[in-house]
């Protein structure tokens, strides 16, 4: 019963931390895009410490591109790379004061990847935080 | 007891239903690429796949030099004739390829006219109106101003996106990146001279829709139980197969970091190599497709 009953706190808690991603990302993580345009796509995931998300993207010669990778503070400071198709290193915010934001150009139109990752915790604790985290992606003309 | 066997019976299908999902996406995660960096890759949890918007595709027309062509469009008055939801959301996306076409030749009256029929479509597929007919609505004020406008193109096709996912729509949402997406392709096709040199960028363009057709499908194989999705997967897989005549020459280059503009440029050179003839075979699956997806 006790099982029970902890499950379907986690099964709540899950779906509570899904609705809060909606409305964070919304409100907190999409205006900031600009002045880049919005591609439109909504990458959100509800994550813990340590897990990791890849978003993969399309960067068109000539173009400019801003990437923001935008998480609830409970997470704590985000890392995110972006590798190209062989997943060499291009950019890493671990070198930029964990910035949550960089813009790019590209000459060549090609497939990256956007790799981002929740700090793992230092210490063990009861409940693991989980949050929101969306990787955005915003283009120039 | 009878309550608990019950219950453990869901938990065990909702837990399953996660980790197929789980094993997937680490499967997709392991066909990506060779791994080089452990320390990110060792939970890769979930793995998002983004296709260029048809606004991103458009701009490459611009510079082209191409002339407006009212013959390739979709005709907006058509609306009325898409009945089925699945329909619509594709439309959706057809209708948005062809706005962002119209516009970058500042055909007023037709980007008003495509304006209605992508309102009355956000209508029929339930997008309320804070989310999708009030950012219209503004389109309507500010329809001769060119920048407004590519905003709110932008802001409506993001509203539609974020609305569907948020309410577990997720494959309809891919209905209409796949609509605008393919009506993207048809409209580049249709506009590029192969012979003429100052097309070249749009049959790159063309070529590098290599990637986007890779991602394409995978947003699509998401969706396994989706009828309608799964319908459009074969003529995908079959373009795909022409695409492998499309060769893409990658020549790395130096990468450039300005910590002071945060911005960081990739000095790559891709050499896009694509034969007239799987330019043509291209050029007539991606009519066929559209066909098929304008059909009502």
């Amino acid at each position: 019963m006790k099982t029970n009953i902890l499950i379907l706190l986690w099964l709540f808690v899950s779906f509570n931390a899904y609705n809060q991603c909606k409305g964070f990302t919304k409100k907190e993580c999409v205006p900031q895009i600009k002045p880049f345009t919005y591609n439109g796509q909504l990458n959100m995931a509800v994550l813990n410490p340590g897990d990791v998300a890849e978003l993969i993207v399309t960067f068109y010669k000539g173009q400019d591109y801003r990437l923001f990778v935008c998480a609830q503070e409970n997470l704590g400071k985000i890392e995110f790379k972006l590798l190209d198709s062989e997943r060499n290193t291009i950019f890493y915010n671990k070198e930029h004061d964990m910035v949550n934001y960089w813009d790019f150009h590209s000459n060549a139109t090609q497939q990256l990847i956007v790799q981002v990752r929740v700090p793992p915790l230092e210490e063990e604790v009861a409940v693991a935080p989980s949050g929101c985290v969306s990787i955005l992606v915003g283009f120039k003309e | 007891m009878k309550t608990n066997y019950l219950f453990s019976i869901i938990m065990l299908f909702l837990l399953l239903g996660c980790n197929t999902k789980n094993t997937q996406q680490n499967s997709d995660n392991d066909t990506l690429n060779l791994i080089k960096d452990t320390v990110h890759t060792n939970r890769v949890k979930k793995i998002f796949y983004n296709v260029p918007s048809p606004i991103e595709m458009s701009t490459v027309i611009q510079r082209s030099g191409a002339v407006f062509r009212n013959d390739i469009l979709c005709p907006y008055k058509n609306v009325e004739k898409y009945t089925s939801l699945s329909k619509q959301a594709i439309m959706l996306g057809v209708y948005g390829a062809n706005l962002s076409y119209v516009r970058l030749f500042e055909q007023i009256q037709l980007a008003i006219n495509y304006l209605s029929s992508i309102k009355k479509l956000c209508d029929a597929i339930d997008i309320p109106q804070e989310q999708g007919s009030l950012a219209i609505q503004r389109m309507e004020k500010n329809i001769e101003n060119k920048d407004s406008l590519l905003q709110i193109i932008s802001e409506t096709y993001a509203a539609t996106d974020s609305y569907l996912k948020d309410n577990g729509r997720g494959n309809t949402a891919t209905l209409v990146i796949l609509g605008g997406w393919i009506e993207s392709l048809f409209i580049a096709t249709q506009i590029a001279d192969y012979n003429n040199p100052s097309n070249k960028e749009i049959i790159d363009r063309i070529g590098e829709q290599k990637f986007s057709l890779n991602n394409m499908i995978e947003l699509i194989k998401a969706y396994p139980d989706d009828k309608e999705l799964q319908l459009y997967l074969p003529s995908l897989l079959d373009l795909k197969k022409l695409y492998e005549e499309v060769n893409i020459e990658y020549i790395k280059g130096e990468v450039k970091t300005d910590a002071n503009k945060k911005l960081t440029t990739i000095y790559s050179v891709a050499k896009v190599e694509i034969k007239k003839e799987t330019f043509e075979k291209i050029k007539t699956l991606a009519k066929q497709i559209r066909t098929n997806i304008i059909k009502y």
